[in-house]
C-alpha cells in the first residue's frame, strides 16, 4: 500500500493504493465516484473514460499511482453547482442514451472534444468517440447529443 | 381506434436521464460496501467435461482474510430439483446442484471463496488443489443427439422431448405443391455482451431471512427461482433489482447470483461477487446456436400451400430451452404445416434466450427458404412476401399460448393474430430502400462496379408483445397531497426506458405531466407481482395494469372532485392538472388543492392510492411486425461486406415515445449487424473453451462502423394494447441477419450463414 493524493474535479482526494490498481478501481472502490464505469478493464470500450489535465484517457489503463500530481475530471465533476454541462442537458433532450451504463464515458470524451474543437463536424465527432462502444446501438442520438450539445454552447 | 393524446405518443426525455448523465444511477457494482463486506472469486473449471478426483481446500482455507471456501461437498448448496423437465416454473437456472463434483463447460464453477478483498480471494483459489478426471465431451448438436454419445451432464438426456406443431395434412399438402424447396441453415455463437459486468450482494440480514442486490430484468423471477432453489418462502428473500448497464436477455437468475448467496450464508457476512469481463462472455450464458432444416411447398403462382421447419438449438451445457418463442413459425399462412424444435445439450458455455430469441434464428431459416421458393417461381422477393405472408385474424398454431395452455391446463385454445400491420410494413420498406429501382431480378445484382457488387435483400419478422403465463401484474399509483404521484411497478430497467413509458401511461390517463411522476421499482417486498421483463411485454402487457390503476386513481379523484365542485363525477374531466366538467373548463379545481384540502367529516385531507393486479388474457395477445430491408456492397478482390442503407419497418402499435423506440429499432439493428459480421464466440475445436472472451477479439459494432438505420414506423392501433400500444424491444434484431444474407445473395449469387466473414465470402465465391 501506498498512501497517495489524487486531484479529482478540483479535490484532493487522499488514498492508499497498491501498485496494480488502476485509477478506474481506485477512483470506483477508493474515492467512491462510481459515474466513472469499467465494462473491459483493457481499454476496449471506453465506459471508463476520464480527463487527464483535460485530455481524455481509458482511466482502466491508467496506474493509480501514476496519476498523482494530474488534474483529474470525471463525469461528476461535470455538474457545476447543480447546474448540468451542455453536454448533459442534450443527452438528456435528444435520448443520447438507452442503459446509460457507456453515457458518462461518452459525455467526458464530448467534453474533451468540445474543449478543443467547439464546433465539430459530424464525422470528428464519430472520431472522437470511435474508441467507445454503446451496446444498445444508440450511436445516432449520442452524435446528434454532441452536435446539439456544441451549438448550445456556442449560443449561451 | 384512435384517441386524443396530450403525452402518448411525445418522444420525452427519459425520467432517469439525469441519474444517467451525471452517473449518479447505481448499477449492481457501484453499490456501496455493506459493514463486513467480503468478495467472492470463484475457480473455474480448465475442461469441458470432467470429474473432480481429488480437492483440498486447506491452504486456501487458512489463508489470512478469507471467510469462506465453497465447494460441492458443503450442505447449504442448493439443487435445482426439475432438470431435465420442461420449465413452467420461474426458475432459468438449470444447473442441477449449485456447484457439482462434475464440471460441464469450460469455465463451469468448481470452488467459491469470500475474502476480505479481491486480492486475497484470488490468491485463495490459487491455493485450491484440485485434480481432474476428463470425461468424453460433446461440443456438435448432432453428434450429441447420437445414441452412444457421451453424455453431457450427470442428469437429463442430452437432448430434450421435441415440440411439436402440426397442422392441415402435411404430405397431402407437399403434394400439393408444384416445386419443393429444401434448405439448411445454421448461425454463430452470439453472446449478449453488456458492457457492465453485473454483480450480486447477498447478505442474511438475520437467520431466516435473505437480501440480494444485483442488477436484473426478472425481478419476482430471481426472487421465486432463489425461494425454489434453497427451499425459502418468498417472506424469507427481498430482492432489489437495480438497472442493468445492459441485459439483453442475460441477467435474469444467473449462478453467480446463486453462489453469492451460499457464500453469504457460509462466511455469515455480506458477500459481493463481481464478475469480471472475461466471466461475462464465457461462464453466463449466450444466445442458442441454430442448425435449421426447411422444407417448403409452392404452387406455379406463388402460393405457398405447406412447410415444415426442424429447429436444433444448442443449450450448452446447462440451458433448457425447448420451445424458443417462435411466434415467425405462423408467419406464413398455410393450410397444411409442422414445427419441430429441440434443444440439445452440448459442453459448451450454457446457452439461452438472447433478445429476439427463437424468432430470429427461425426467421433466418424462414426468411431464406421463402427467397428460395420466390425464385424457383421467379416473383420478386416482396410480391412473394405480400401474397403469403400472414393477416389479422389468421388461426396461430404455434403460438406459446397454445403450448402453455397444453402444458398447464391440456388444453388446446384456437388463437388468431389481434392485429397486423405487416403489408404496409413491406410496402413502406420497399418504398424507403428504393426497391423497385434496384431490384433487377434474381441473380441480377443492383449494380456493378468493377470489383464492387451491390445487392438488396428483404425480410420479415415477428415477436410476442410479452406471454400471459409471464405471470399477473400489478401496479400502485399514489397520488401525493400535492398532485405528483409515485407510481410502483416491478419493471426491470435494462435501457428499454419501461419506467419512463409506463409513467407516460399514467400521466396520460391522469392527466398529469411526466415530472409529476417519480417510479419506484426494483423492489420484491415493496412492488406488486409485475411479468419478468422481458418478450417485450412492458408496453403492451405491463402498461395494461399500469392503465388501470391510473383508471382506479382517476375514479377516486374524480369522486372526490364531484364532492368538492358538487357535480357528478361522470360530468368530470381531469386534464393539465386540474378537474373541471366537461364542456366548461372555467368550473373546476386545481389537483393540488384537491388533494390538499380537508375533508369535513375526517378533519383530514385525503390520500388516495390507485391500483390494478391482473393476468393477462391469452387470446390478446398481439406480435409486433417488422420488415428490414438491406442495401450491402461486397467487394469480390478483398471479400469485405459494407452495409449501405439499412431500412427498418415496424408496427409495433402505436408508439407511445417515439426516441425510446427508434433507439430501440437502431440497437437491435446494431447488435444483428454484429451478429452477422463480427460477433462470434470462438470455441476451441479440441478443448470447447472460448477463444475470444474479451471485446479485442469479440467485436461489438463501434460508432463508426455501419449507417444509421432508417426507422419507419406502422401504427396499427392494437385493439388491446393500452392506447393501441404492442411490444418491441426484442423483435428489433430479429429480421436484421435474414436482410443481410439475402442482400450479400442478391449481390453475389450465394447464401452465406452468419458470420458472413471474408474468408467465407472467398470460399463461397471460388465454389461459384
Amino acid at each position: 500500500m501506498k498512501a497517495i493524493t489524487l486531484n479529482i474535479n478540483g479535490e484532493k482526494c487522499r488514498v492508499q493504493a497498491r501498485p496494480h490498481w488502476s485509477l478506474a478501481y481506485t477512483i470506483r472502490e477508493k474515492v467512491g465516484l462510481t459515474g466513472t464505469k469499467t465494462g473491459c478493464e483493457m481499454g476496449t470500450c471506453g465506459s471508463c473514460t476520464v480527463l487527464l489535465d483535460g485530455q481524455p484517457i481509458f482511466s482502466c489503463l491508467k496506474m493509480a499511482v501514476d496519476a498523482e500530481g494530474h488534474e483529474i475530471t470525471t463525469i461528476e465533476g461535470l455538474e457545476k453547482d447543480g447546474k448540468l454541462h451542455p453536454l448533459q442537458q442534450a443527452f438528456i433532450e435528444d435520448h443520447g442514451m438507452q442503459c446509460g451504463f457507456c453515457t458518462p464515458g461518452m459525455i467526458v470524451a464530448g467534453r474533451a472534444l468540445l474543449d478543443e474543437n467547439p464546433r465539430p463536424s459530424e464525422q470528428q465527432v464519430r472520431e472522437a468517440i470511435a474508441g467507445h462502444l454503446c451496446r444498445c446501438g444508440t450511436y445516432a442520438r449520442i452524435v446528434r447529443s454532441i452536435l446539439h450539445a456544441a451549438e448550445m454552447s456556442q449560443n449561451r | 381506434m384512435t384517441t386524443e393524446t396530450t403525452v402518448v405518443g411525445k418522444s420525452l426525455p427519459l425520467i432517469d436521464g439525469y441519474e444517467k448523465v451525471t452517473g449518479k444511477l447505481k448499477y449492481a457494482g457501484d453499490l456501496p460496501a455493506l459493514q463486513r463486506m467480503h468478495h467472492a472469486k470463484v475457480l473455474r473449471s480448465p475442461y469441458a467435461h470432467a470429474r473432480i478426483k481429488h480437492l483440498d481446500t486447506g491452504r486456501a482455507e487458512a489463508l489470512d482474510g478469507v471467510s469462506a471456501v465453497l465447494t460441492y461437498r458443503d450442505p447449504i448448496i442448493g439443487t435445482k430439483r426439475t432438470c431435465g423437465q420442461v420449465w413452467t416454473d420461474p426458475s432459468f437456472n438449470f444447473r442441477g446442484p449449485l456447484i457439482s463434483d462434475e464440471v460441464c463447460f469450460v469455465g463451469d464453477e468448481v470452488a467459491a471463496v469470500s475474502a476480505v478483498d479481491e486480492d486475497t480471494a484470488k490468491e485463495a483459489l490459487r491455493l485450491i488443489d484440485v485434480d481432474f478426471e476428463e470425461l468424453p465431451a460433446v461440443f456438435d448438436m448432432e453428434e450429441a443427439m447420437k445414441p452412444g454419445a457421451p453424455r453431457v451432464r450427470p442428469w437429463g438426456k442430452n437432448y430434450l422431448d421435441s415440440s411439436l406443431f402440426a397442422w392441415g395434412d402435411i404430405e397431402q399438402g407437399f403434394k400439393k405443391a408444384d416445386y419443393i424447396i429444401e434448405n439448411r441453415t445454421t448461425m454463430g455463437n452470439q453472446q449478449h455482451a453488456p458492457l457492465d459486468r453485473n454483480a450480486c450482494i447477498a447478505h442474511w440480514d438475520s437467520e431466516q431471512h435473505l437480501t440480494i442486490w444485483t442488477s436484473t430484468q426478472a425481478l419476482f423471477w430471481l426472487r421465486d427461482a432463489i425461494c425454489e432453489f434453497f427451499e425459502l418462502s418468498p417472506r424469507q428473500v427481498r430482492v432489489h433489482s437495480t438497472p442493468t448497464g445492459g441485459s439483453f436477455g442475460l441477467w435474469w437468475a444467473n449462478n453467480f447470483m446463486f453462489i453469492a448467496r451460499a457464500l453469504a450464508r457460509k462466511a455469515r457476512r455480506p458477500v459481493r461477487f463481481s464478475l469480471t469481463r472475461d466471466e461475462v462472455q464465457t461462464t453466463v450464458k449466450r444466445r442458442e446456436r441454430p442448425i435449421t432444416d426447411i422444407r417448403l411447398g409452392v404452387k406455379k403462382d406463388g402460393t405457398l400451400v405447406a412447410q415444415s421447419h426442424r429447429h436444433l438449438l444448442d443449450n450448452g451445457a446447462y440451458g433448457n430451452k425447448f420451445d424458443p418463442y417462435q411466434s415467425v413459425a405462423d408467419l406464413y399462412t398455410t393450410e397444411h404445416g409442422r414445427t419441430e424444435f429441440i434443444g440439445v445439450s452440448t459442453n459448451l458455455l450454457t446457452a439461452g434466450c438472447m433478445r429476439g430469441v427463437g424468432d430470429l434464428t427461425l426467421a433466418f431459416a424462414i426468411e431464406q427458404a421463402i427467397d428460395l421458393a420466390a425464385e424457383k417461381v421467379n416473383m420478386d422477393p416482396v410480391e412473394f412476401r405480400l401474397k403469403n405472408v400472414w393477416k389479422t385474424g389468421d388461426i396461430l398454431h404455434t403460438s406459446q399460448e397454445v403450448v402453455f395452455a397444453k402444458l398447464m391446463f391440456n388444453k388446446e385454445p384456437e388463437i388468431r393474430l389481434t392485429s397486423s400491420g405487416m403489408h404496409e410494413c413491406l410496402r413502406k420498406g420497399a418504398e424507403l430502400i428504393g426497391w423497385k429501382d434496384k431490384w433487377k431480378g434474381w441473380n441480377e445484382p443492383s449494380a456493378v462496379d468493377g470489383s464492387r457488387r451491390r445487392g438488396v435483400g428483404c425480410a420479415l419478422s415477428t415477436h410476442i408483445s410479452g406471454l400471459p403465463f409471464f405471470g399477473y401484474n400489478g401496479i400502485v399509483i399514489k397520488v401525493n397531497s400535492d398532485g405528483t404521484m409515485a407510481l410502483t411497478t416491478g419493471i426491470g430497467r435494462m435501457g428499454q426506458g419501461g419506467d419512463t413509458t409506463q409513467a407516460m401511461v399514467a400521466a396520460e390517463v391522469l392527466g398529469v405531466k411526466l415530472e409529476d411522476i417519480n417510479v419506484i421499482d426494483g423492489d420484491s417486498e415493496v412492488c406488486p407481482h409485475t411479468m419478468v421483463t422481458y418478450g417485450s411485454n412492458g408496453m403492451h402487457m405491463v402498461a395494461r395494469a399500469t392503465r388501470a390503476a391510473a383508471e382506479d386513481a382517476k375514479r377516486q379523484i374524480l369522486d372526490l372532485a364531484a364532492d368538492a365542485l358538487e357535480a357528478n363525477a361522470e360530468d368530470l374531466e381531469i386534464r393539465d392538472r386540474r378537474i373541471f366538467v366537461k364542456g366548461s373548463p372555467d368550473t373546476g379545481i386545481g389537483l393540488k388543492e384537491l388533494m390538499s384540502k380537508p375533508i369535513y367529516e375526517y378533519l383530514a385531507s385525503p390520500e388516495i392510492i390507485g391500483r390494478a393486479s391482473q393476468g393477462v388474457d391469452f387470446t390478446k395477445s398481439g406480435k409486433m411486425m417488422i420488415a428490414d430491408f438491406c442495401e450491402a456492397e461486397v467487394d469480390t478482390r478483398t471479400c469485405q461486406v459494407k452495409i449501405v442503407k439499412f431500412v427498418a419497418v415496424h408496427d409495433s402499435g402505436t408508439i407511445v415515445n417515439p426516441a425510446v423506440c427508434e433507439n430501440q429499432v437502431a440497437g437491435g439493428m446494431y447488435q444483428s449487424l454484429g451478429f452477422c459480421f463480427t460477433e462470434h464466440l470462438v470455441f476451441d475445436d479440441e478443448t470447447g473453451a472460448i477463444l475470444n472472451p474479451n471485446f479485442m477479439d469479440y467485436k461489438l459494432v463501434g460508432p463508426m462502423d455501419m449507417p444509421d438505420p432508417i426507422i419507419h414506423f406502422v401504427q396499427v392501433y392494437d385493439q388491446d394494447g393500452p392506447f393501441g400500444a404492442k411490444g418491441i424491444g426484442e423483435g428489433v434484431t430479429c429480421a436484421v441477419p435474414a436482410a443481410v444474407a439475402a442482400a450479400v445473395r442478391n449481390a453475389i449469387g450465394v447464401w452465406i450463414n452468419p458470420p458472413i466473414t471474408p474468408d467465407k465470402v472467398m470460399a463461397a465465391l471460388h465454389r461459384g
